[in-house]
């Protein structure tokens, strides 16, 4: 090897350290006449660049195609192993896909009776009909109860008239909800007025004499108990299946491993 | 089927016929890094960088093997019984290896493969009586 030069000796370490990127057992059998045949090569070659760029090539090709090689030997040699992973794979996407459409309808059916309370009590004031009439007198507090309620916002968006309390006040959502209402006709969001109270409400714009904004509301303390119960109960089935699968496929691996010849992989 | 699907007593067994001669029609084509190596080992026991410049020059299939090449062909060669190391070595890192009686017969049965190709070939591409 022409070692005289510094950038070819720093080529050939770095030509050896990447060795590791083979897979264990080939770097183990052939490292050093791999780094043999390297410096037999170059002594030989005529362009350093040539030379180089082409060892390098060669190494990034020949690591990726022996780690597939691998993979694929590792996988043939287990094949009810690895079509049990598949399969588990495919239930846990389908089962995941149901599960999340699931929550989704189960969260959107929190949303009634608000959407038809907030389209009724806007038909009412856009009518004419007081806000305060409109409105039930029923005190609900909104930390406790489960039961809806409503709130009507003038245009400014300052509550003026509510059944629902929370701390002796009438909350208020915030101000981007009022600007995207003077857009759109409703809007249905998940609204926190304080860490320990989560609210499912549907607002809408109130046009008419009184102008402003209904808000229907009811908590989602049951529906999110629901919720948690469920995708306990879904992670729950998800491990029981995945580990019954891959135990079972384990198991019958082992009992079958030398009905299954070992394929060749040496002529390719 | 590809060669990659079925074992060495496979291919073996395929390679033997009652007459003596390689039964070559159900074995599928070897890769050109795989009969190159086969090509430079019948000519007789080399090393890893021997078998490389073999492989290189036009009559041993104009092959371009990088090391890592070489050396991962040779492996799963060595485990499909095709060639092996014979032990002989002049330096540490530079190991011999020579083809097996199943190489020989893989390579000649890939030759007989070739020759009716070429054959095949030739009565299609040449006119009567033109020689190639």
């Amino acid at each position: 090897m022409k070692t005289g030069m510094p950038l070819n000796r720093f080529l050939l370490a770095l030509y050896r350290s990447s060795l590791r990127l083979y897979p264990w057992h080939l770097r183990l059998l052939y490292q050093d006449q791999l780094l043999q045949t390297a410096r037999d090569a170059h002594a030989d070659s005529n362009s350093n660049l040539y030379f180089w760029s082409s060892l390098f090539a060669d190494l990034l090709k020949s690591t990726v195609k022996e780690h597939l090689l691998m993979i694929r030997e590792q996988v043939l040699a287990r094949p009810i192993l690895f079509h049990a992973l598949i399969f588990g794979l495919i239930l846990t996407l389908m089962g995941g896909s149901a599960a999340g459409t699931f929550q989704q309808m189960l969260r959107r059916g929190a949303n009634q009776p608000q959407i038809q309370m907030a389209a009724s009590y806007a038909a009412e004031i856009e009518s004419g009909v007081k806000p305060e009439q409109a409105i039930p007198h029923n005190d609900i507090d909104l930390e406790r109860s489960l039961e809806p309620f409503a709130i009507f916002y003038n245009d400014q968006g300052m509550p003026t008239t509510s059944n629902g309390h929370l701390n002796q006040s009438i909350p208020s959502p915030p101000r981007g909800v009022f600007n995207y209402l003077r857009i759109h006709d409703t809007d249905t969001v998940t609204w926190q007025p304080q860490p320990s109270v989560r609210i499912a409400a549907v607002i809408r714009r109130v046009c008419g004499p009184n102008p402003g904004f209904i808000l229907a509301g009811r908590s989602l303390r049951m529906v999110e108990e629901q919720e948690t119960l469920f995708w306990r109960m879904v992670f729950l089935g998800w491990f029981l299946l995945v580990f019954l699968l891959v135990a079972g496929a384990a198991l019958l691996s082992r009992r079958f491993q030398h009905r299954i010849p070992t394929p060749a992989t040496g002529l390719r | 089927m590809s060669v990659d699907d079925i074992s060495a007593t496979d291919i073996y067994s395929e390679c033997m016929s009652d007459t003596g001669t390689p039964a070559a029609k159900n074995l599928p084509p070897l890769s050109p890094a795989v009969f190159a190596i086969l090509l430079a080992l019948a000519g007789g026991e080399k090393h890893g960088y021997a078998i490389m410049k073999e492989a290189a020059e036009p009559a041993g299939g104009a092959i371009k093997l990088g090391p890592g090449t070489l050396y991962g062909t040779i492996d799963r060669m060595i485990r499909d019984q095709l060639v092996e190391e014979t032990g002989f070595t002049d330096d540490a890192r530079r190991r011999y290896y020579r083809i097996t009686d199943l190489g020989h017969r893989i390579f000649a049965a890939e030759l007989f493969r070739i020759e009716n190709i070429v054959r095949a070939a030739r009565s299609k591409a040449l006119p009567k009586g033109a020689r190639a």
